[in-house]
């Protein structure tokens, strides 16, 4: 039971890290179609800018200017990039954010060099909060889980209880009906990209420090980002919240099962000789076979409700 | 008769012309590494027409069809091995690429069946999972395709008949090439057919292309089979060129490869694909050793494309077709502006690469001296002289632009009238 | 117009007028490293620190009566087809001697095309000299006469690092975690076997295989797992994120294990973990030397002060001084650059390491030196800078492993070219 608790605590934690993450993408792609390849870009130079930040002010300054920093770059890609682009259809924007992939990523190396960088937890939170079967929490990670917790909520309040959030959510099913109610939608297209880059960049702040700070960070968190947001739903908050959740607990869960379709065989009584071929194929733990687990639960859902678990609109 | 035959060795006249060029070429370059490069295209020429039928003609953007690919190759050098070691009878090499062929039409078959049950967006995100699964399980099933080191073989085995044993480069070159062109041409030919032109027309307006009663899933299948399947042969020489096939052949990276070459190129046209892949494979591997920086190059030229002339290379190109039918001085008319846009840009161009060599080079080694290559000549990164050279360049580079720019776009609008009113006429 | 073509003019001018040219005659060196990329850094370090030694032989008259050691850099971008084309370019270019070291699976490459192309050319053969990919099988069955390994390989490193654990009485149960692809299972192997002939007494209480390369983000799992386990110790070859972010974990965690590792801990690592982190359990690691050794002797010390200035990066890997030392040290006694020479008179050659003499076996084209174990430390009198940045750290001399207890033997059935 103690095992159970503690892996569903853990899951909890790295679900709302991919939370934070792919919100902001969830918005983004659910109201201009825009699957950005560029969003864990963002996430990352707010790694760095937390980073620079933090070297000359501290790390509180940094968690407040680094997404507002962030926030303005993504609206300026937005109004210079984007809408240019916009006008030669959905594919076009795709492939102009999968070159400023590679653009930010040069970028970053540049300008900060090709090694990890020393971004490393403010000392005010690195002391353990409690400890847990042995293992402790340092309170920096209670203070990432509360502050995920926290954009969730004031997202949320934010889309269904405020007149900008409605108007948001509207222009997230009927752009065109929204504008000829006399709304200027691209400026709402631009403020909704820099918020969701911002947050991107907010997650860069917070977990820049535990993960590492290096120039491969956007290539190793881009693909599972995709996975939540589709998996969850367009433009559904409740369901980026869900799905990650979903992966953060599957993914921990995986780990810690150390048990492979051999482990059934065996239980139920056969064995399959060691030297064979289906051996190695049955010997594979769930544990090793965890990173793909993401990626077939995208295909599935894609193949079979491509509108994700909570989303309002077909992809 | 004669004039029949005549008239139908013209229309393929241009062909015949590209082919002769490319098997001179060896003649010119004949060393080690110009005829891998030379290989190397040939590979990715067929890869990314097969790419293009999918994307350009078909409509479908794929990140996955590197597993086509490079699934091929794994198998192509696992049969290679066994006849190598006498346990699989002995396959001429000429034909590998059937059994690459057959790989990817198989694999094409099963992925696209789950694939095109949806479009669009939809269909890209499907084939991205599909893309980092198979690029997991290469890692995960090293029995079959050992990890990260990847499957060495050597491609010298069984009789040589002729005495041809594909030991030398140049032989895998000519083997490369004739596959090349066979497959382009039927790749080409299938545009032409009814299949083909439906494949455009559901790319164009699906909804239309199912009132008139045509299956859309179905189409979509049969062109992905199609294009995973010349994928596949393209894979297997690409296993026999580099006598070697590692996971990254199936990777994203391999994928997003030829999807910037496709796009470049220009995916409207069909030689698009062509120029897309011989230009960049070129740039990939000797900018390569020139600069650090070439990546952040190669985002800024794609993006570039993407934002101003979706239509690749080749568009550009065909766009000024109608003027060179029209009337041939209007085109010789729009060189000189072109050229001093160009120019200009050139100019700029110049100055940021120089600029940005230097960001990197200090960003990199922080040593005493600071001499830094840029265009085969050595500057001094930490001199003051070198930064404000090529800041003035940046400058004078923008304001030229400005100046002819808008002469370049007078020429074009003009032209074009003179077009519009002729067909008018 | 005529304004126009001045400044265009003007401009090519100035462009000229800033620049100088260059060209040399030499014996070239081909280096094939990850240039760009995220290994970059690591690439272009050691390209760096050849280039430096290249540098120190040719200021000291060169070999074979005055010739210069030139390194050519090539970038692979840690790609395994790039590492093929870069090859080939290099033998196109009459390239005798190539070098490669990040990356075992390129090495790999190298050495299989280099088998069949030295097979298929006689008399035009290419020497490959492996500075620090360290899979065991390049000495045991896929041995070659013209490939030449100067770092330990990773049977010896485990070798090394086990001696240590079983006279360290601190380690009673040690919990091995490894990446799981061909390096991290040879390290697996290595260790379960070491560990059951020399450390007879330690328990392993954990044997896991992680997938690599960054791509496990949350280690909480296996830390749990490690605590649960009741291990002292942790044994393990990760490298990069994979090490980075165990550690990480495993200190915000509170667990308090010793770290016994290859890679865990290079300067790199040491950085982006930070001092509060690296310091927090010890995290060990075996190499050839480090500044800090209490005996470390004056001569090196002296070299490795020219380097600092050189690159304004502290020293780490001895290895690639003795790679061209002993490179130069041939060439001038085979009397010719011909690899079959070259390849004859390193073999069994010695030189002069940290602690005392090294050489190169004759049987496998094998480096045997002694190793030194260490850990990281903030109390160091010569913290580790990297590019003017001080990192605040440094390593502190656990213990040294004798060259006999790191000897181990081979499978190699080396096949030599006739002496010329």
């Amino acid at each position: 039971m103690d095992v159970i608790l503690f892996t569903i605590f853990n899951g909890v934690l790295y679900g709302m890290l991919l939370f934070m993450l792919s919100s902001g993408l969830t918005l983004i792609f659910g109201m201009m179609g825009v699957l950005n390849f560029a969003h864990a870009s963002f996430f990352m130079l707010g790694a760095y800018f937390a980073y620079q930040i933090s070297e000359f002010v501290g790390f509180y300054p940094a968690l407040i200017i680094a997404p507002l920093v962030i926030a303005f770059l993504g609206a300026l890609v937005e109004k210079y990039g984007l809408r240019r682009v916009h006008k030669f259809g959905h594919v076009a924007e795709l492939l102009f954010t999968f070159g400023l992939f590679y653009i930010i990523e040069e970028i970053v190396q540049m300008i900060w060099g090709k090694v990890p960088v020393g971004y490393h937890v403010p000392l005010s939170m690195d002391f353990s909060l409690f400890t847990l079967m042995g293992m402790s929490y340092p309170a920096y990670q209670m203070f990432v889980l509360t502050v995920s917790v926290a954009i969730f909520v004031g997202l949320f309040t934010v889309l269904t209880k405020t007149r900008a959030g409605l108007i948001i959510k509207a222009a997230l099913t009927h752009p065109e009906i929204v504008s000829s109610l006399g709304h200027n939608v691209p400026k709402v297209f631009m403020m909704v990209f820099g918020l969701g880059c911002a947050l991107a960049g907010l997650a860069g702040v917070l977990a820049g420090n535990t993960l590492g700070t290096e120039p491969a960070m956007a290539l190793m968190l881009g693909p599972i980002v995709f996975v939540v947001i589709v998996v969850g739903g367009l433009g559904s908050l409740k369901g980026a919240l869900v799905a990650s959740l979903l992966i953060g607990l599957m993914q921990t869960f995986a780990i810690s099962l150390d048990y492979s379709l051999n482990d059934l065989i065996e239980f139920i009584g056969f064995s399959l000789d060691a030297e064979s071929l289906w051996r190695i194929l049955v010997d594979l733990t769930i544990a090793t076979l965890a990173p793909v687990l993401p990626y077939l639960l995208l295909v599935v859902m894609l193949i079979a409700r491509p509108r994700g678990l909570f989303g309002t609109r077909d992809v | 008769m004669y004039e029949n035959m005549l008239s139908y060795l013209k229309s393929f006249s241009s062909w015949i012309i590209l082919a002769a060029i490319a098997a001179l070429l060896p003649l010119m370059f004949d060393s080690y590494f110009a005829l891998t490069l030379l290989s190397k295209m040939g590979v990715l020429v067929m890869f990314t027409v097969a790419y293009n039928m999918l994307l350009g003609q078909g409509g479908m953007l794929s990140f996955g069809h590197a597993i086509y690919f490079g699934f091929a190759g794994y198998v192509s050098v696992h049969v290679l091995n066994g006849i190598g070691s006498e346990i699989l009878p002995y396959f001429p090499i000429v034909l590998f690429p059937i059994i690459g062929a057959i790989v990817g039409a198989s694999l094409g078959c099963i992925i696209g069946y789950l694939s095109t049950r949806r479009a669009g967006t939809a269909f890209a995100m499907i084939s991205l999972g599909f893309c980092e699964m198979a690029t997991a399980f290469t890692l995960i099933f090293v029995v079959f395709f050992n990890g990260e080191d990847g499957i060495q073989t050597d491609r010298v085995v069984g009789p040589e008949p002729i005495g041809v044993s594909f030991g030398p480069q140049i032989e895998v070159y000519y083997l490369i090439l004739f596959w090349t062109l066979l497959t382009v041409v039927l790749m080409y030919l299938i545009t032409k057919t009814p299949f083909g032109r439906m494949s455009n027309a559901v790319r164009d307006n699906p909804e239309r292309a199912a009132f008139i009663g045509y299956n859309v899933r179905h189409v979509r299948w049969i062109a992905f089979t199609l294009s995973a399947m010349f994928a596949g042969a393209a894979g297997s020489l690409h296993a026999i060129n580099y006598e070697h096939i590692g996971f990254e052949s199936v990777s994203i990276v391999q994928s997003g490869q030829v999807l910037f070459m496709a796009f470049i190129g220009g995916v409207g046209h069909f030689l698009g694909p062509v120029i897309g892949a011989i230009g960049l494979t070129y740039l990939d591997s000797v900018l390569l050793d020139i600069t650090e920086a070439w990546l952040f190059y190669l985002g800024v030229t794609f993006s570039v494309i993407v934002a101003f002339a979706p239509g690749g290379l080749a568009g550009l190109i065909v766009m000024h077709g109608p003027i060179a039918r029209t009337n041939k001085s209007l085109l010789l008319g729009l060189i000189k502006p072109y050229l001093t846009a160009i120019g200009s840009t050139l100019l700029g161009v110049i100055g940021t690469i120089g600029i940005i060599e230097m960001l990197y080079f200090r960003s990199l080694i922080s040593r005493g001296e600071g001499e830094v290559v840029i265009f085969w000549y050595e500057f001094n990164a930490n001199g003051f002289l070198s930064w404000l050279v090529f800041s003035f360049l940046i400058i004078a580079g923008i304001y030229l632009c400005r100046k002819t720019y808008p002469k370049a776009r007078e020429s074009w609008d003009h032209a074009i009238s003179v077009v519009k009113s002729e067909i008018s006429s | 117009m005529n304004r126009i073509k001045k400044i265009f003019i003007i401009s090519i001018a100035f462009l000229f007028l800033s620049s100088s040219a260059f060209s040399k005659d030499t014996i070239k060196i081909a280096m094939i490293e990850p240039m760009s990329g995220p290994l970059a850094a690591i690439g272009l370090d050691l390209i760096e620190g050849l280039e430096f030694f290249a540098e120190r032989i040719n200021k000291a008259g060169g070999v074979l009566g005055g010739r210069h050691l030139e390194v050519v850099a090539y970038d692979n971008q840690m790609i395994a087809e790039k590492t093929i084309q870069q090859l080939r370019k290099v033998i196109d270019e009459d390239i005798r001697y190539v070098t490669q070291g990040v990356g075992s699976n390129h090495a790999l490459n190298i050495i299989q095309t280099l088998k069949k192309y030295n097979k298929r050319n006689p008399g035009k053969e290419v020497m490959f000299l492996n500075h620090s990919a360290v899979t065991t099988s390049f000495t045991n069955e896929l041995c070659d006469f013209y490939h030449f390994r100067f770092d330990a390989n990773v049977d010896m490193k485990v070798a090394g690092l086990v001696t240590q654990m079983a006279n360290d009485p601190d380690v009673k149960k040690v919990y091995l975690l490894n990446q799981n692809y061909a390096y991290g299972q040879s390290f697996q192997a290595a260790a379960q076997r070491l560990l059951a002939e020399r450390a007879p007494h330690i328990e392993i209480v954990g044997d896991e295989l992680i997938v690599p390369f960054g791509k496990v983000l949350d280690f909480n799992p296996y830390i749990a797992k490690i605590t649960k386990s009741g291990a002292d110790t942790v044994l393990t070859g990760n490298w990069g994120p994979d090490a980075a972010r165990l550690i990480t974990a495993g200190a915000n965690s509170g667990l308090k294990v010793k770290y016994y590792s290859i890679y865990a801990g290079i300067p790199n690592a040491m950085n982006q973990m930070g001092a509060k982190i690296s310091t927090f359990t010890p995290i060990i690691q075996i190499t050839e030397s480090h500044e800090n050794d209490p005996d470390h002797p004056a001569w090196l010390k002296e070299i490795e002060a020219e380097y600092f200035n050189f690159s304004n990066k502290s020293p780490y890997a001895d290895r690639q001084r003795w790679m061209m030392e002993m490179f130069a040290a041939a060439l001038e006694k085979a009397g010719t650059d011909d690899p079959t020479a070259v390849g004859f008179a390193l073999e069994g050659m010695k030189s002069r390491g940290a602690k005392g003499e090294v050489f190169m076996r004759a049987d496998d084209h094998q480096m045997h030196f002694d190793m030194v174990i260490s850990h990281i430390s903030e109390n160091v009198e010569k913290p580790f800078i990297y590019n003017g940045e001080n990192y605040g750290m440094g390593y502190i001399t656990d213990g040294w492993i004798e060259t006999k207890d790191i000897t181990l033997p081979t499978t190699c059935k080396m096949k030599r070219p006739k002496k010329s």
